[in-house]
C-alpha cells in the first residue's frame, strides 16, 4: 500500500520544524518517539489495538502504529473525562477494556481463534460487526454497547493517525504555521514552502 | 496520579499587581458585591462592565488562566483541552456530542477557541411564536439589544463588510472586512454568485488591522486550537485583563458546587472547590455565567429545603428547552487543490435563507458558512459521524486538499423534552453529572435537509462534486430561558431570576429561540445589557 500513498511524494513537513514555536514543536516531535512503557494496556491489548488501528487507518507502519497506542494509552490513563458517554454505557476505559476482551471472544466463537490469529478478512468482518452494533459479549454474556466500543476506539485511534507527521506530509498539510502563518491563502496559490504535487502527477 | 486541574499548573487567584497559586490572600476575601460564576463570552463581559462601574467583583472560573504563548499550540490533538471535557451523558433521539464543539474551559470559555464568526440575530428572532407560530417570543426585541450590539462590536472592532445585505444591520463594522480571503471561501462566494444567491466576507471578531495592542490575523488557521498572534478577540485577552485592572479578581481552578441561599430566600455567595477543598465566596449578586449544561446542573444541584426543586426553579423550566444548532458539514470534491487547513477557517457566508420562506415546508432558517478544516477534526468525525474508516478514510484523506466544505448554522426549535437533568452518577466534586436529552423535531430535520442540498449546490455551481455529508451540532442554546411570566421561564429580560431577586443566569441558557447563526455576539450583547442593568439599579451607589 505505500507506493501510492500520497500525492505529495517530495513533501516533508518537518523540513518546516524551524520554523514552529518551542511548545509546538516539542509536542509534535514527541510523536516520533520513543515512548514510555504503558500505563493503562496489557501487552496484549496494546498488541490488539496495533491490529485494530492497522485496519483503521488502512497502514500497517509499525512506528506510527506504535504512536497511536501510546496516545490511546496516555488518554486512558489520564484523569480528564470523556465529554460525553451514552446513557447506559460504561466509563471509557472500562469499556475499551471490556471491549478488545469481548472481540477476542467474538473471533473464537466465530472463527475459532482469538484476534490476532484471525486472517485479515475475518479481522476486518469482525470490526465491520463492531460498527454496525453486531452483538458481542462480554464474559458474563452480557452485550457489549458494540457501537459505542468501536466508535470511541477508532476516534481515538484516527485522531491520532492524523497528528502524526509523516501522515501530515502525505496528505499535503501545512501543520503547524505559527509564527509564520500564510500570507498567499487564495485559489491556485500556495505559499513556497507548502507542499506540491509532481509536475506529472494527475 | 495527576488530577484533572494540574495537568496545567498556573495560579489560581489573580488580581491587579498579585497572582497567587494558593487563596490565602484573597483581595476581596468572603465579601464581594458581585460573584460572577464563569469566564466565558457573558462572564468576562460582566466582569470587565461592572468593575469598571466600581462593584467589587470576583470571577471564579473552573478550568485555567491560559497564557496563549506558552499553553496554545498549532495543534489540534494537544488543544482539544480547551473544549470542557467533563464527562457528561447524553441521550435521546439524536444524544449530543460534547466537549469543544459547544464548551470551552478556562477563563476566555469558549470565545477562546471560537471561529470569531460574529452575527447579530435578525428581528424575527426575538418574535418567533408572532411571525411563525411557534415556540415562544423573547421578552426583548432587537431594539432593546441594538444599542449593545453595536457597543460590543465597537469593543473588540469587529471586521466586516462594508454592505451586511440581511437583517436590520447593514453594516459597516467598526473594521474593513478580511482580505484575501482564502480558496474555500473564494469558492462559495463565485458558487453563490452563480446561482444568485448574496453572499458576503463574514464579519469576523478576528483582526484585519491592528486594535488595542493586538496585530491583525496572519491566517494561520487554528481559531479552534486558540488563537496565538491574539490577532482573533478572546475574553482571555480582551474583557479579562480590563476587569483585573478595573479591580476585579479572578480564581482559576476553581469549580463552583453550590450556590447558597439564606433565610430571606436570597442568595449569599457560593461554594467552590479548589485542590479537593472546599471554600466559600460571599457576594450580593450572583450571576451565573456558566453556560448551558453547568448553569441548570448547579442550579438543581444547590436545592436545598426552601427549593426543594432546585433554585429559580418554581416554573419547572430549569433544564428545559436545551438548543443546539444543526452544523451539518458539506464537502465537494474539486480537480483542482482548494487547502482547507489555509486562513481563518469562516471567511465568507451567506444568510439567504435565514428567514422563514413561504416556498419552504419548514418555518425559520439558517447561515451558510464557508467553513475550514484540519485532518484531525475532518477524519475523526468521518469516523465517529459518519462511519467511515479504513481503505475508504485513507482514500478520501489522500485527496484532503482537494476538498471544500460549507458548514449549516441551522436553527433548532425549543422542545421542552430536550432537557438537562441530574444523573444519579456522581463526578470528582461529588455533583451528580449532567444527563443530556437531544433529538430534533421534524422542522429541524426538514430544515438540515434543505440546508445541505443548498451547500451542495453552491459548491456543484462551481465545479465541485458531492462527497460526503457529515452530521453535526455546534453551539448550546437555552435550558433557563427568559420570559415575562414567571410561570415558564427562568429569568426576565434583564436575566434575573423571577423567584430570587439578587441571582442573575447571563449566557446562552437564557436564549427563548436559538437563532439561526453564531450565538456569541448576542451572548455578549446581553451581558453588556445586563450589567447595565446591575448598574442602574444600584443607581449610582455602589454598594
Amino acid at each position: 500500500m505505500a507506493a501510492n500513498r500520497t500525492r505529495y511524494p517530495s513533501y516533508d513537513v518537518l523540513k518546516e520544524k524551524e520554523h514552529w514555536d518551542d511548545h509546538t514543536r516539542t509536542i509534535v516531535l514527541q510523536r516520533l518517539g520513543p515512548f514510555p512503557a504503558h500505563r493503562f494496556l496489557t501487552g496484549h491489548e496494546a498488541d490488539l489495538v496495533v491490529s485494530i488501528a492497522g485496519h483503521i487507518v488502512y497502514d500497517d507502519r509499525k512506528d506510527i502504529l506504535a504512536y497511536i497506542v501510546h496516545h490511546l494509552d496516555e488518554t486512558l490513563s489520564t484523569p480528564v473525562g470523556e465529554a460525553e458517554r451514552p446513557l447506559g454505557t460504561p466509563e471509557r476505559k472500562t469499556l475499551l477494556r471490556q471491549g478488545l476482551a469481548a472481540l477476542d471472544r467474538f473471533c473464537e466463537g466465530e472463527y475459532g481463534s482469538p484476534f490476532l490469529a484471525v486472517d485479515q478478512h475475518e479481522q476486518l468482518a469482525a470490526l465491520a460487526g463492531l460498527q454496525l452494533g453486531k452483538p458481542q459479549y462480554l464474559d458474563d454474556r452480557k452485550a457489549l454497547p458494540s457501537k459505542e466500543f468501536f466508535k470511541k476506539l477508532a476516534a481515538e485511534i484516527v485522531s491520532a493517525y492524523y497528528s502524526h507527521p509523516v501522515v501530515w506530509s502525505e496528505i499535503g498539510y501545512g501543520g503547524p504555521a505559527y509564527p509564520r502563518g500564510y500570507v498567499r491563502v487564495e485559489k491556485g496559490l500556495t505559499d513556497p514552502w507548502e507542499a506540491k504535487r509532481d509536475a506529472d502527477e494527475e | 496520579m495527576p488530577t484533572k486541574n494540574n495537568l496545567i499548573r498556573h495560579n489560581c487567584d489573580h488580581y491587579e499587581g498579585h497572582q497567587y497559586d494558593h487563596l490565602q490572600a484573597r483581595k476581596y476575601g468572603l465579601e464581594a458585591d458581585i460573584c460572577i460564576v464563569g469566564a466565558g463570552a457573558a462572564g468576562g463581559v460582566l466582569a470587565y462592565e461592572l468593575s469598571k462601574a466600581g462593584f467589587k467583583v470576583v470571577v471564579i472560573e473552573a478550568g485555567p488562566f491560559w497564557d496563549p504563548a506558552t499553553d496554545f499550540a498549532s495543534d489540534e490533538l494537544a488543544m482539544r483541552r480547551l473544549g470542557w471535557n467533563d464527562t457528561r451523558l447524553v441521550t435521546g433521539k439524536n444524544p449530543l456530542t460534547m466537549g469543544s464543539n459547544n464548551s470551552g474551559r478556562g477563563v476566555g470559555g469558549g470565545t477562546v477557541h471560537f471561529t470569531g464568526v460574529f452575527y447579530r440575530f435578525h428581528e424575527s428572532d426575538f418574535r418567533v411564536k408572532t411571525v411563525d407560530g411557534v415556540a415562544e417570543d423573547w421578552p426583548i426585541t432587537y431594539a432593546d439589544l441594538e444599542p449593545y450590539y453595536s457597543k460590543i462590536e465597537k469593543d473588540i472592532a469587529v471586521s466586516g463588510p462594508k454592505h451586511f445585505p440581511w437583517g436590520p444591520f447593514h453594516g459597516p463594522y467598526p473594521y474593513p472586512e478580511r482580505e484575501p480571503i482564502s480558496a474555500n471561501a473564494e469558492l462559495f462566494r463565485k458558487g453563490c454568485e452563480n446561482l444568485g444567491v448574496r453572499s458576503v466576507v463574514a464579519p469576523l471578531a478576528i483582526l484585519s488591522a491592528p486594535f488595542d495592542g493586538r496585530p491583525p490575523c496572519i491566517n494561520r488557521g487554528f481559531c479552534n486550537q486558540g488563537c496565538l498572534p491574539n490577532a482573533k478577540f478572546s475574553t482571555l485577552i480582551q474583557h479579562i485583563p480590563k476587569a483585573v485592572w478595573h479591580g476585579a479578581e479572578v480564581l482559576s481552578d476553581c469549580m463552583v458546587t453550590r450556590v447558597e441561599v439564606d433565610k430571606s430566600n436570597k442568595v449569599t455567595g457560593v461554594t467552590f472547590v479548589h485542590d479537593g477543598k472546599e471554600h466559600l465566596q460571599k457576594a450580593g449578586i450572583v450571576i451565573l455565567a456558566g453556560y448551558c449544561i453547568e448553569t441548570p446542573r448547579l442550579l438543581l444541584h444547590s436545592a436545598c429545603s426552601r427549593f426543594p426543586d432546585g433554585l429559580a426553579n418554581t416554573s419547572g423550566m430549569v433544564g428545559k428547552a436545551l438548543m443546539t444548532h444543526s452544523a451539518h458539514d458539506v464537502y465537494c470534491k474539486f480537480h483542482d487543490e482548494v487547502r482547507i487547513y489555509k486562513g481563518t477557517p469562516v471567511l465568507a457566508a451567506t444568510q439567504d435563507f435565514y428567514e422563514t420562506a413561504p416556498d419552504r415546508d419548514f418555518v425559520r432558517g439558517y447561515t451558510l458558512n464557508s467553513h475550514g478544516s484540519r485532518p484531525l477534526s475532518l477524519a475523526a468525525n468521518l469516523v465517529s459521524k459518519a462511519g467511515i474508516w479504513g481503505q475508504k478514510l485513507y482514500d478520501i484523506m489522500r485527496d484532503y486538499n482537494f476538498y471544500a466544505q460549507i458548514t449549516l448554522v441551522g436553527e433548532v426549535l425549543p422542545d421542552e423534552n430536550n432537557a438537562v437533568t441530574l444523573s444519579d452518577e456522581k463526578d470528582e466534586y461529588g455533583m451528580p453529572r449532567a444527563l443530556i436529552t437531544f433529538g430534533y423535531g421534524e422542522n429541524d430535520n426538514r430544515l438540515i435537509a434543505h440546508g445541505v442540498q443548498k451547500a451542495q449546490e453552491i459548491l456543484e455551481a462551481v465545479g465541485g462534486e458531492p462527497a460526503f455529508v457529515i452530521p453535526d451540532t455546534g453551539h448550546l442554546m437555552g435550558a433557563c430561558r427568559m420570559g415575562n411570566d414567571a410561570a415558564t421561564s427562568v429569568v426576565d429580560g434583564f436575566c434575573r431570576s423571577h423567584d430570587i431577586p439578587n441571582l442573575y443566569i447571563c449566557s446562552a441558557a437564557v436564549f427563548v429561540t436559538s437563532g439561526g447563526c453564531n450565538p456569541t455576539e448576542t451572548v455578549m450583547a446581553i451581558a453588556a445589557r445586563t450589567a447595565d442593568h446591575i448598574i442602574d439599579e444600584a443607581g449610582g451607589n455602589v454598594f
